[in-house]
Formats: C-alpha cells, sequence, structure tokens
C-alpha cells in the first residue's frame, strides 16, 4: 500500500514539475484576459487573448499566417545555417591557428557590435532589396554568437586533456576528434542556442526591408496601421517560435552530450527527464 | 528513452525543414518573359500604385507595351529612397517630405508625376472633450508628430497659421505606434497626422481634427519620383505609367465600394475608417506642373529654414515636366 501510495505521489510530483515551467506564462495570459474582461485595459489598445487567437485563426484560414511564418522560417534557417556555419568555420580556424587569431579576431569583435538597423542602408546598396538582403542580415547576427562560443569553446578544452592525447600519440586527427571537438561541444551548442535566439530577432529587422511576406512583415505593416491584435498576434509567435527553438537546441545538448548527463548522475534534471 | 527523444527532435527538424522549403519555394519570383523589359515599382499599401496593383489592369497593359512590372512592398518612405538611390526602383510612390530630405542628402532623383491630395484627412488630432478647441489653443500643449515627416511639416506650417512661435508647444517626437499609445493615454494633447490612422483615432479615440491641410496649407499630396539617370533615358516610360495610372484613379474614384472592400481586408482596418478616408480623398495622377513645384519647394524651404535640411534645394532643378 504504502509502495503504490509513493509511486502516485512521485508520480504526481513530476507532473507538477513538468508544468511548471508555463506556469508563469499561463498565469500571466489568464490576468491578461481577465483585465480585458473587466476592461481595466482599453481593448483598441491591447486586446484580449481571445481576440488575439481568433485573429491567428482568421489569418490561417486565408492562408496568410502560414504563408508568411513558412517564408520567415526559410529566411531564417538559410541565415543561420549560413552564418553559423561561417561563424563556426571562423571560430575553429582561430581556436586552432594563432597567426588567423591575430589577423582575424579584432576584426570579428568590431563588426560584432554593429546594429542591425545601422547595417539597412549599406546592405541595400550592397545587396539589393531581394531575398538576398534579408537573409544575410541574419546570416550576419547568427555568425557572431557561433562564431565566439565556437572560438571560446576549442581555446578552453583542458591543456591536460591535449597533453594526455599527446603522451598517448594520438594522431592529430584523432586528437581533434576524439578531445578537442568533444571537449568544445558544450560551447558550441550554446552558441547555437544564442544563434537561434538572434535568427529571430535580426529577422524582424531583416523584414523590414521592402518585404511582402514574412511575420516581420505582417507585424511592421500592422503597426503602420495599429492593428494591435496582429502585432500581439505576431509577439506571441515570435515567443513560441523561439521556445521552439530553443528546446531543439536543448535537446541537441541531451543527445550529443550525453556523456556529461551520465556524469551528472542522479542529479534532478535526468531522474526527470528519464521518467518522462 | 533517449531514442523517442530522438525520433521526436529529427521529426521537429524535418518539419522545419519541409516548411522551409515550402517558404522558399513560395519567395522564388517568376522568372517572367525574359524579352519583356523589368519595371520595379515600389509602393506602400494603400497608395495609388497599390491601386493600380489590386485593379490589375496596369500590368497587363504594360505587357502589351513589352514591359514586365514587379510590385515591391516598402513599410516607409525612407526605406524606399534608400532602395530607390541604389537604383533597385525604378519608379517609387511617395509622399511629399520624403524626397526633399533625400534630395538633400544628395539623393539623384526626379520627380515625374504628382498625385492627389491628403489635405482633408491631414491635421492635428484632438479628443473631442479636450481643451483645445482651436490652433490658438495649442501653446504651451504637448504635440506628437514623426520627425522629418509630413506631420512635422503640418505642425510647423499650423503654427505659423495660428501666429504661434516653434517654441510655444512642446514638440514630442513619435513614431506612429508609439504615438498612439502616448496619445491614447494622455501623454500628449494632440497629434500631428494623416489618414488613414486619423481616421482611426477619430472613429475609435472619439477625436477630432482643429485644423485640415485645407488651412495649414500642408497638403499631404503623393509623388512618383525616379532615379535621374532613369528617368532621362525613359521618359516614353514614365509617360506610359503617368497615363495608366490615371486610368487607374479614376476607376478609384468611380468604384468606391470595391475599392474600400479590398482596402479594409489588405490593411485589416475596419471598413468605417476605410470608407472615410476614401470618401475625403480625389485619386489622381498626373504630370508635374509648376503650381506643384511650388508647393513642393515652400516644404523644402520651411524644413532648411527650420534646420531640419541642411541643404538649400531648388526642386525645379530635379523635376520633369513630361507634358
Amino acid at each position: 500500500m504504502e509502495n503504490i501510495e509513493t509511486a502516485k505521489h512521485y508520480q504526481f510530483s513530476i507532473k507538477f514539475k513538468n508544468s511548471l515551467p508555463w506556469l508563469i506564462p499561463v498565469f500571466l495570459i489568464l490576468i491578461w484576459q481577465v483585465a480585458c474582461n473587466a476592461s481595466w485595459v482599453n481593448e483598441t489598445l491591447l486586446p484580449s487573448p481571445i481576440d488575439v487567437v481568433t485573429n491567428g485563426v482568421k489569418l490561417f484560414k486565408k492562408g496568410e499566417l502560414q504563408e508568411n511564418m513558412s517564408i520567415s522560417l526559410y529566411r531564417a534557417t538559410a541565415g543561420l545555417l549560413i552564418g553559423g556555419g561561417l561563424g563556426f568555420i571562423l571560430g575553429f580556424i582561430n581556436g586552432v591557428s594563432h597567426t588567423a587569431r591575430l589577423l582575424f579576431d579584432s576584426t570579428i569583435q568590431m563588426l560584432r557590435n554593429i546594429p542591425h538597423l545601422a547595417l539597412i542602408p549599406l546592405i541595400i546598396l550592397w545587396l539589393g532589396i531581394g531575398e538576398s538582403a534579408k537573409i544575410s542580415l541574419v546570416a550576419l547576427g547568427c555568425l557572431f554568437p557561433m562564431y565566439i562560443n565556437t572560438y571560446h569553446g576549442i581555446t578552453s578544452v583542458d591543456p591536460k586533456l591535449i597533453e594526455m592525447g599527446k603522451s598517448y600519440e594520438l594522431s592529430k586527427k584523432d586528437l581533434f576528434t576524439k578531445i578537442i571537438f568533444p571537449g568544445a561541444l558544450p560551447t558550441i551548442l550554446m552558441g547555437l542556442r544564442y544563434a537561434l535566439g538572434v535568427m529571430w530577432t535580426s529577422l524582424i529587422v531583416a523584414e523590414t526591408i521592402s518585404a511582402s511576406s514574412g511575420i516581420g512583415y505582417m507585424s511592421t505593416n500592422a503597426e503602420q496601421f495599429l492593428d494591435m491584435k496582429t502585432i500581439i498576434l505576431c509577439i506571441l509567435i515570435y515567443a513560441l517560435l523561439g521556445k521552439l527553438s530553443d528546446f531543439i537546441a536543448k535537446n541537441f545538448e541531451d543527445i550529443f552530450l550525453n556523456w556529461r548527463v551520465i556524469e551528472r548522475g542522479q542529479s534532478n534534471d535526468s531522474k526527470a527527464s528519464g521518467n518522462n | 528513452m533517449k531514442k523517442i527523444k530522438k525520433t521526436f527532435v529529427s521529426v521537429v527538424l524535418l518539419l522545419w525543414c519541409g516548411i522551409a522549403i515550402y517558404g522558399w519555394h513560395l519567395t522564388r519570383e517568376d522568372a517572367g518573359n525574359s524579352s519583356l523589359k523589368n519595371v520595379v515599382i515600389g509602393y506602400q499599401a494603400g497608395d495609388e500604385f497599390y491601386i493600380s496593383k489590386i485593379r490589375g489592369q496596369f500590368v497587363k497593359k504594360m505587357k502589351d507595351k513589352g514591359y514586365n512590372v514587379k510590385f515591391k512592398e516598402f513599410q516607409n518612405g525612407a526605406a524606399m529612397m534608400q532602395a530607390l538611390a541604389s537604383g533597385n526602383v525604378d519608379y517609387a510612390r511617395v509622399g511629399d517630405t520624403p524626397p526633399v530630405s533625400a534630395l538633400a542628402s544628395g539623393t539623384q532623383l526626379t520627380y515625374i508625376a504628382a498625385g492627389g491630395t491628403k489635405e482633408k484627412g491631414s491635421g492635428i488630432l484632438v479628443h473631442k472633450n479636450s481643451s483645445i478647441k482651436k490652433l490658438a489653443d495649442l501653446k504651451g500643449k504637448r504635440v506628437a508628430y514623426t520627425k522629418g515627416t509630413s506631420s512635422q511639416y503640418m505642425l510647423l506650417r499650423a503654427l505659423k497659421v495660428a501666429g504661434l512661435s516653434n517654441n510655444d508647444i512642446t514638440w514630442v517626437n513619435l513614431d506612429s505606434d508609439a504615438a498612439s499609445v502616448a496619445y491614447s493615454k494622455g501623454k500628449v494633447d494632440a497629434w500631428a497626422n494623416w489618414d488613414p490612422s486619423v481616421a482611426q483615432v477619430e472613429i475609435t479615440e472619439n477625436s477630432k481634427l482643429i485644423v485640415n491641410g485645407k488651412t495649414t496649407g500642408a497638403l499631404n499630396r503623393s509623388f512618383i519620383v525616379s532615379p535621374t539617370s532613369y528617368a532621362k533615358n525613359n521618359k516614353s516610360l514614365s509617360k506610359l505609367i503617368i497615363k495608366y495610372t490615371e486610368q487607374d484613379m479614376k476607376w478609384a474614384n468611380n468604384n468606391h465600394s470595391k475599392l474600400i472592400n479590398k482596402m479594409s481586408t489588405d490593411l485589416k482596418l475596419s471598413k468605417k475608417i476605410v470608407r472615410r478616408t476614401v470618401l475625403r480623398r480625389t485619386y489622381s495622377m498626373q504630370e508635374m506642373n509648376k503650381d506643384i513645384v511650388k508647393e513642393e519647394q515652400e516644404i523644402a524651404n520651411v524644413f532648411y529654414d527650420n534646420n531640419i535640411l541642411t541643404k538649400k534645394i531648388d526642386v525645379s532643378k530635379h523635376t520633369q515636366y513630361l507634358r
């Protein structure tokens, strides 16, 4: 009897723990809805969540929402692949070669802090107003977090481990695939996680360059005509897409870094996920 | 457990890629007929070229003459001027202030044609129960505007008409979405703006215009501009564009209900707001003439006198009289 009780209790506590991350968002939305129903806020300035969702359903039925979302997803993914890839390569080269580091690093650090909005005129001038302009802006955004983390990951691998590899007479290739890369991987994946976040924020800016499609276009267009329902819908979509990409990145970490989870052993995190 | 997680993530990734590829497919433009000459036209939702686009006749007629028209939508005049400066847009429909600012910053552009005005829908908004009843009451009040746009010109003209100096009011520079919140919350007392936002605020915020373009002389006219080198070499094309848009403007004036329905779905504004906007303006398109150049010159002068522009501009030097 007691066993069943504790099992039940255990299950309950897992369920509770799994729902904990959603508690604040749900709570906020509830308050928001109540505030709208009780007309504490002006509905033209802050439409209720239900209005926002019905507006979303309406746009979905018209086919506008899916189209804009898939176009945005295409731009985001292409930008991430190009920018993230370049960032990884640069970070890798600079991590391994001291000469390359001296040559590239300070330039990249200078470029890193230029705000996207300031770059728009230049990008229009060089790349025009087509898809390539939008994608390159996203790529530029994704490049830096990937670069910094790859570079940092590779340079901060424990030198004792490299020393050990050398004393086992590992070849250069083995040294890299068995020690340096796995050692740098947690930081690199962290960079991917950052890049995924930057990807969405860059996209909003990118989609103000003569766009006639995409979520960023939808929201700037709605801004122009003060269509609060669509503005808030776009904000919610961004939030959800951000959460989704973070979720994927986190799972990447779990899959590729399984040795790390085992090391941690009986930590709370792995217990919870192990019982899902 | 690990396996389930792996399959799950793979499925999500596959879906992601699938949707992204579908998106890529959507962004690909028709290669078009290579024997046709491409003409890129920049427009903003709800303007004259937008009407030509939704009516559909314009593209067909241009195709018959050997031109492949590509419409590019822009969110604001400044971005359109950048695209024009870099030669990515051949013709652009803009308001009356962006070309002046662009000229002052050295962009080589030429005025090709002039559209209608929005004089009845441009002005200074106040709440109906506000203590501001006439222009002179603006003294000491906070007024929202957007720097470098028609709203700044409007406000400068209005102050002149009222006999107030520029220091008599507090100027609050806000983008239109920030201004709408500030206005609704009473953080600013008045708001210089133009249609369709004016119509929207009038209806949703129980507001009215205390002055419009008829009194201030800030007419908020539309223009078609083109890069100078392009305009020089394409006079016959420019004439065609004016001719066909003029026909579309006539159609717009005679088919209000169709236009209002389409606009209200595309702009996501209620029919009531769009109707008010459409009914108080007349759509037109014509070649440039001396009077219109004078209007535009006045904007350049006022902006220069108020240190908004750093360079004096002679509008007539940048105008093509095609008639």
